[in-house]
């Protein structure tokens, strides 16, 4: 347990809503199944805290990226799922390639040397 | 409500969401193998706080601002509910203030600022002549037909020009005969204001000639109350003044240009001669700009224009220029300056209804200090709180606010009925939506501003002193001081308005008091024209008044009767230039003018107009006997100084006018005033009815003298009438007691107004001052306890309290005197032979204020002055 609490990284502004995002490519998810999903796509890495998780799903479904409904989950429990909108899909697309623009250029300042090379 | 409700269920479906979580995770611990016990509390453990989740959730809705709002008016509504005296004073108080400034802002509105009901109606203008000669001015002078029709058919500033003059008629046929008002126009009059007849047509311009002229326009409402709203109402005759009309045209309700009471429109016809005329002003002219043609422009146009024609005709046209006026200020200027002075009373009114609130809210502020204490402890923030006291007072305030528009509907109905003969418009005054947003945008403005001081005080408050301080308040020194403060402001603005008001009885005092020159106690007056083919000749007319005279001499009760072309204060009047015999030919634009009124023998001796010299009218003066006139005391002064008038011969016209006779001055009579009791006497010539040839020679007001009641007679007024012409209506029978008390409407609705205002700004500063001279010896219990153990005497307490509420309220009174000295000029045209800064008000109202001052600090001090020193400290 302290070991999972050390590894943890704190998210970046804003990545939390690429990664519900993403996560709701792959099909419609209740709020826990959410947090599962980043966490086992991550490689236990990212923990994502419920007073983040709850709020970001809140202010995308305000946002029309995703729309939520209430259904019976497979044991028989009623569960607000999320799913995401066509507006989602779009917003999705451009902040994947944000993240992989952000991504290339941190990778350029950490190592410089590479990229004169491409040069 | 929806909104709620909305609300409650999202909050339950997020609990639910949440649920969800927390039985998921479990669900899945369990089946990894964990004991269901320990599962449940690690899965909660991992959740973390489930209330501050809910809560962030929620912050992300956006509705957290209004979600505080309810809770603070909830908690609001729940405070006023647990103190309902104060609640009740204070919502009245509120009401009171903006139901006031609503009314008179719904005037205000009306009158000053809303554009007049025709299309367009900025580009409306009067043109009037503006007469500047040494013996007459007037910047609003009728202009002659000639002087219309050369700027009718020269100018080039305006798209349309007309006239149009003032006219009733006497409606008979069927039924009872009637007199409706109504205007005499020329062409282009409605197409220049851009209306159209609701059913059939205005006029065509070949109906504004000799002969084709018998043709009218109807308003709605006469269509309704005469023609049962008959749609075949067109083309139909209908006698007026004995002569027969066709009706071509009914305009849309509400039209009432240019007078509310006016009930149809004929073409003037005015004749090629008579449109050339130049000597006789008696028109009313307006026109439309076009689109591109500024005020100002319009203004420099027809001042060449005037400067033109007074090159070609310097006998008439010296010293007369063009005066272009926009419509709206024509109608408004008159009476804006007594609107302004009366908005800003009222809104130093509602200043002091601020302050008192403010003053209420501060004491109550003081019993709440250890709530506000203990919530700052418990970590409420301190704009939290000062919002949730601002809440209140805004919860105060638009109460009020409802209230006050209840009472603003009742006082616009009343201000419709008082001010009825003296504003214009009143017709349209109105709680609408412009002065509905005035009343709630002030209510709130209100609200802010007396819930500012206890918000901020509240933000201030020290924790740890009021808590360690137990149920004592703290602090109280300064809340004290902003109250002395608050009160001093309510009584400098009570002085102002209780010396405004002051003023304005002064004033009315004097007026009331002014001679008139005549008796108007025991005399009736009434309205009867004769008009018509009936009484087209001069003769016709003296043969009638004098029949109905006889008539109305026989009836019981009367001693007098006379007939006059207009009584004393009513405002028609007519001036004439006249020329007296021997004097040196006076230079163009210079020759002497003089009022004029044609009376029947009779006259003087019935208003009771003393005969100063010579002797009166009778009715051996008649057409072949020689020509007289009497003239009245300023007359006599003006233009025979140093010599007696008796004898002398005058003619009406100027030197050239050969073909009049010359009249010879057989009477002086005193000054009456004539147009209201404070325009000074004017010179002015009676003619005797029977020797006044002219067509103008009509009289249109009769007067009765009786030894009863006058109200008494007139019933019988109609019989002596009918008797001669039964077609002939009788109308305005007023006593001429009412018509003085109307002459007067103005200053005394001026008056009305400003006295309630200051009552009610008497009334609450009184309040305010007892207010805190009260809770500051409530403060000081156990001071004046000690005191009064220590030996101090009862008076010396009385003094004491006395002295403290005494000195708030005189400086209150110095800076109100100081304030009123700077703002009572605003007043100068609402007043009248009292001086704007009259010592003797100032002083007055000084004294007054100061005795309200003790006797609002006197309860309270007695209430010290008992106070048992063995009470008072056990007390607390």
């Amino acid at each position: 347990m302290a070991q999972r609490y050390q590894n943890r990284i704190e998210l970046l502004q804003g990545t939390l809503d690429l990664l519900i995002l993403q996560t709701l490519q792959w099909g419609a998810q209740h709020g826990y199944g959410i947090s599962q999903a980043i966490r086992a796509n991550s490689g236990d890495i990212l923990q994502v805290d419920t007073g983040s998780l709850y709020p970001a799903l809140h202010r995308l479904e305000r946002q029309k990226w995703i729309s939520a409904d209430w259904k019976l989950s497979e044991n028989k429990q009623r569960v607000r799922v999320y799913r995401l909108t066509a507006t989602g899909k779009k917003q999705l697309l451009s902040e994947r390639s944000r993240w992989e623009q952000l991504s290339d250029a941190i990778a350029g300042v950490l190592s410089p040397a590479k990229r004169e090379g491409q040069a | 409500m929806r909104f709620l409700w909305y609300r409650d269920r999202k909050r339950q479906e997020l609990q639910q969401e949440l649920q969800s979580h927390l039985e998921l995770a479990a669900g899945d611990k369990r089946s990894r193998g964990e004991p269901a016990t320990d599962a449940e509390s690690s899965a909660h453990r991992e959740f973390g706080n489930i209330a501050l989740v809910e809560q962030v959730t929620r912050d992300q809705w956006g509705t957290r601002w209004l979600e505080e709002f309810l809770q603070d008016l909830r908690y609001a509504a729940r405070m006023l509910r647990k103190n309902p005296g104060f609640a009740l004073i204070a919502i009245l108080t509120l009401a009171l203030g903006i139901g006031a400034n609503t009314a008179i802002f719904s005037v205000v509105y009306t009158v000053l600022l809303k554009a007049l009901p025709y299309p367009q109606a900025d580009r409306l203008v009067m043109v009037y002549e503006d007469v500047r000669l040494p013996n007459y001015q007037n910047k609003k002078n009728e202009p002659s037909p000639g002087n219309f029709s050369d700027w009718r058919s020269q100018n080039t500033v305006f798209e349309s020009m007309a006239a149009y003059r003032n006219r009733s008629f006497n409606l008979s046929g069927e039924g009872e005969p009637v007199r409706v008002e109504g205007e005499l126009v020329t062409s282009g009059f409605f197409t220049t204001l851009q209306i159209k007849a609701a059913l059939g047509r205005v006029f065509v311009p070949q109906e504004d000639r000799p002969g084709n002229s018998h043709v009218i326009v109807i308003s709605d409402s006469l269509w309704k109350s005469r023609f049962g709203s008959d749609l075949q109402v067109l083309g139909k005759k209908i006698l007026l003044d004995g002569e027969n009309y066709s009706i071509v045209g009914v305009m849309p309700p509400g039209f009432r240009f240019p007078d509310p009471d006016d009930q149809l429109w004929a073409p003037m016809g005015l004749s090629p001669a008579e449109l050339s005329n130049r000597g006789s002003h008696f028109l009313l002219v307006f026109a439309r700009l076009k689109p591109e043609i500024t005020l100002a422009r319009a203004q420099a146009e027809m001042n060449l224009l005037a400067r033109h024609f007074t090159e070609l005709y310097p006998d008439t046209n010296t010293g007369v220029s063009v005066n272009v006026l926009s419509l709206h200020d024509d109608i408004a200027g008159p009476v804006r300056p007594a609107l302004l002075v009366l908005a800003v009373a009222v809104g130093l009114v509602l200043l002091i209804v601020c302050a008192n609130v403010a003053n209420l809210l501060m004491a109550r502020a003081s019993v709440r200090q250890r709530e506000m204490a203990v919530r700052l402890a418990l970590g409420a923030g301190r704009a939290r709180i000062a919002r949730q006291l601002l809440t209140e007072s805004l919860l105060l305030s638009l109460l009020g606010c409802f209230l006050g528009l209840l009472l603003a509907q009742w006082g616009i109905g009343a201000l419709k009925l008082l001010a009825a003969s003296n504003l214009p418009r009143t017709d349209e005054f109105t709680l609408n939506a412009p002065v509905l947003i005035f009343s709630v945008t002030l209510s709130i403005l209100v609200g802010i501003a007396f819930g500012a001081a206890p918000a901020l005080q509240a933000g201030r408050a020290s924790v740890h002193e009021t808590l360690k301080s137990g149920g004592r308040e703290s602090s109280s020194g300064s809340r004290l001081r902003m109250r002395g403060l608050l009160v001093i402001l309510e009584t400098a603005l009570g002085a102002v308005i209780v010396i405004g008001a002051g003023l304005l009885l002064r004033s009315f005092l004097q007026i009331e008091h002014v001679p008139l020159g005549f008796q108007p106690q025991g005399v009736l007056s009434f309205r009867v024209i004769p008009r018509g083919e009936r009484y087209s000749q001069p003769s016709q007319r003296a043969a009638f008044y004098q029949q109905v005279l006889e008539r109305l001499d026989a009836l019981p009760s009367v001693r007098s009767a006379a007939a006059v072309s207009f009584i004393p204060l009513t405002l028609a009047r007519g001036s004439k230039g006249f020329t007296i015999e021997g004097r040196a030919p006076t230079a163009p634009g210079q020759i002497p003018m003089a009022g004029y009124n044609i009376v029947t023998p009779g006259y003087f001796g019935t208003m009771r107009i003393n005969l100063l010299q010579g002797r009166d009218f009778s009715w051996s003066d008649a057409p072949q006997t020689q020509p007289v006139i009497m003239i009245n005391e300023v007359m006599a002064k003006t233009y025979w100084p140093n010599e007696d008038p008796l004898g002398q011969r005058i003619r009406q016209g100027g030197p050239d006018d050969h073909e009049l006779p010359w009249l010879t001055i057989t009477g002086i009579v005193a000054d009456v005033r004539e147009f209201d009791p404070v325009t000074a006497p004017r010179p002015t010539m009676y003619f005797p009815i029977a020797q006044f040839a002219e067509p103008a020679g009509i009289l249109r007001d009769w007067v009765v003298r009786t030894d009863d009641d006058p109200k008494a007679i007139a019933a019988n007024l109609r019989g002596a009438v009918w008797d001669v012409d039964k077609d002939l209506p009788v109308t305005r029978i007023r006593t001429m007691d009412e018509v003085r008390s109307m002459s007067v409407a103005s200053p005394r609705l001026n008056l009305l107004l400003f006295g309630l205002f200051a009552a009610l700004a008497l009334v609450l500063a009184t309040i305010g001052i007892y207010g805190v001279t009260a809770y500051s010896v409530a403060q000081r219990t156990r001071e004046i306890g000690i005191r009064i153990a220590l030996g101090a005497r009862r008076n010396d307490v009385l003094r004491l309290v006395i002295g403290q509420g005494a000195r708030l309220a005189l400086i209150g009174v110095v800076l109100g005197m100081i304030g009123a000295f700077a703002l009572t000029r605003l007043m100068a045209s609402m007043i009248y032979g009292v001086s704007a800064v009259d010592p003797l008000t100032f002083f007055a109202v000084a004294f007054l204020l100061a005795v309200v001052a003790l006797t609002a600090c006197y309860i309270p001090a007695r209430r010290a002055m008992r106070v048992d020193p063995l009470v008072a400290l056990r007390y607390e």
